[in-house]
């Protein structure tokens, strides 16, 4: 018997929140990846760059969550718990770069959440997008998330 | 001369990304990604809850892959390049694997104006020892121009 997703959630809003970012974070992230980069880790060398400082690796924002938010509890009320999660689906757009010292804007809505049947058997899907925004109001990055659900 | 400047008049259509080689994966690299990215989803980290849920033990974040792809795509082209990148995650990765990131540049579209940019787009994937994908996507970059 199949668990049931509770739908309500499309199109709504996920509780805003903000980052600081973090010098370290950067450098711990790349370094967690393996990418040595000297414009991740070393901070002369970003002195020196176009952007005055390190900036953050391509899918940094993937860190940027709501320390604050109970994401067990948004489990719980979709109808599921982390066990049956899969990640299907990654995708960041950039307009400007992350640095550190930033304090970004990150505003989540639930774009949709749907059902298909595939090889490994019934799944459900949820879209979510974040937006990021900066201080100035400027869009910094565009965050969008596909989240499976082994049904 | 691996961060040298790549510019848009260097890369042409069918060019292939030189490969990014990542791996074995040791459970050590996931302990670590999952501090760096706060991801501590157990799936990740403990052999008896991976099995538990029915994944067969513990695989890599799907995340740690694409920051391969994307740290392959940076390698050739530099930071700060990439305008977008998208990926499905399309198998998973687990301990000892070797994956090896790879592309090729699908097109190219030169600035019209004065405000835009140069843009190359990748076709990009991600395999393991057998050759089987476990990443595909796509990725936008900017490059600037020799003129």
């Amino acid at each position: 018997m199949p668990i049931q997703i509770n739908k309500s959630f499309k199109g709504k809003e996920l509780p805003p929140f903000t980052v600081t970012v973090e010098r370290g974070k950067i450098k711990e992230f790349a370094r967690a990846i393996g990418d040595s980069s000297p414009f991740y880790l070393d901070d002369a060398v970003g002195r020196a760059s176009q952007w005055g400082d390190i900036i953050a690796p391509p899918t940094f924002a993937a860190t940027f969550r709501d320390e604050s938010y109970d994401s067990g509890a948004f489990l719980r009320e979709l109808g599921t718990e982390v066990s049956r999660l899969l990640h299907g689906e990654q995708e960041f757009e950039h307009r400007k770069p992350i640095r550190p010292g930033d304090t970004l804007l990150c505003r989540t809505r639930v774009v949709d959440i749907y059902e298909k049947t595939g090889r490994s058997g019934p799944m459900a899907f949820v879209l979510r997008e974040m937006t990021v925004t900066d201080q100035a109001n400027d869009i910094v990055a565009a965050v969008r998330h596909t989240t499976v659900i082994r049904l | 001369m691996k961060y040298a400047r790549v510019y848009f008049e260097d890369v042409e259509v069918g060019h292939a990304l030189p490969p990014l080689v990542k791996g074995p994966i040791a459970q050590i690299q996931l302990t670590r990604y999952a501090g760096a990215s706060g991801d501590f989803n157990p799936i990740h980290q403990d052999e008896a809850f991976a099995r538990a849920a029915g994944m067969g033990g513990v695989f890599a974040h799907g995340m740690l892959s694409m920051g391969f792809v994307a740290q392959a795509v940076t390698d050739w082209l530099g930071v700060g390049t990439v305008q977008k990148i998208g990926v499905r995650f399309a198998g998973l990765v687990r301990l000892e694997d070797v994956i090896t990131c790879r592309g090729t540049v699908v097109a190219k579209r030169a600035a019209k104006e004065h405000e835009e940019q140069n843009l190359v787009e990748l076709e990009l994937w991600a395999e393991n020892q057998k050759g089987e994908k476990v990443v595909t996507g796509r990725a936008t970059a900017a490059l600037l121009s020799r003129g």
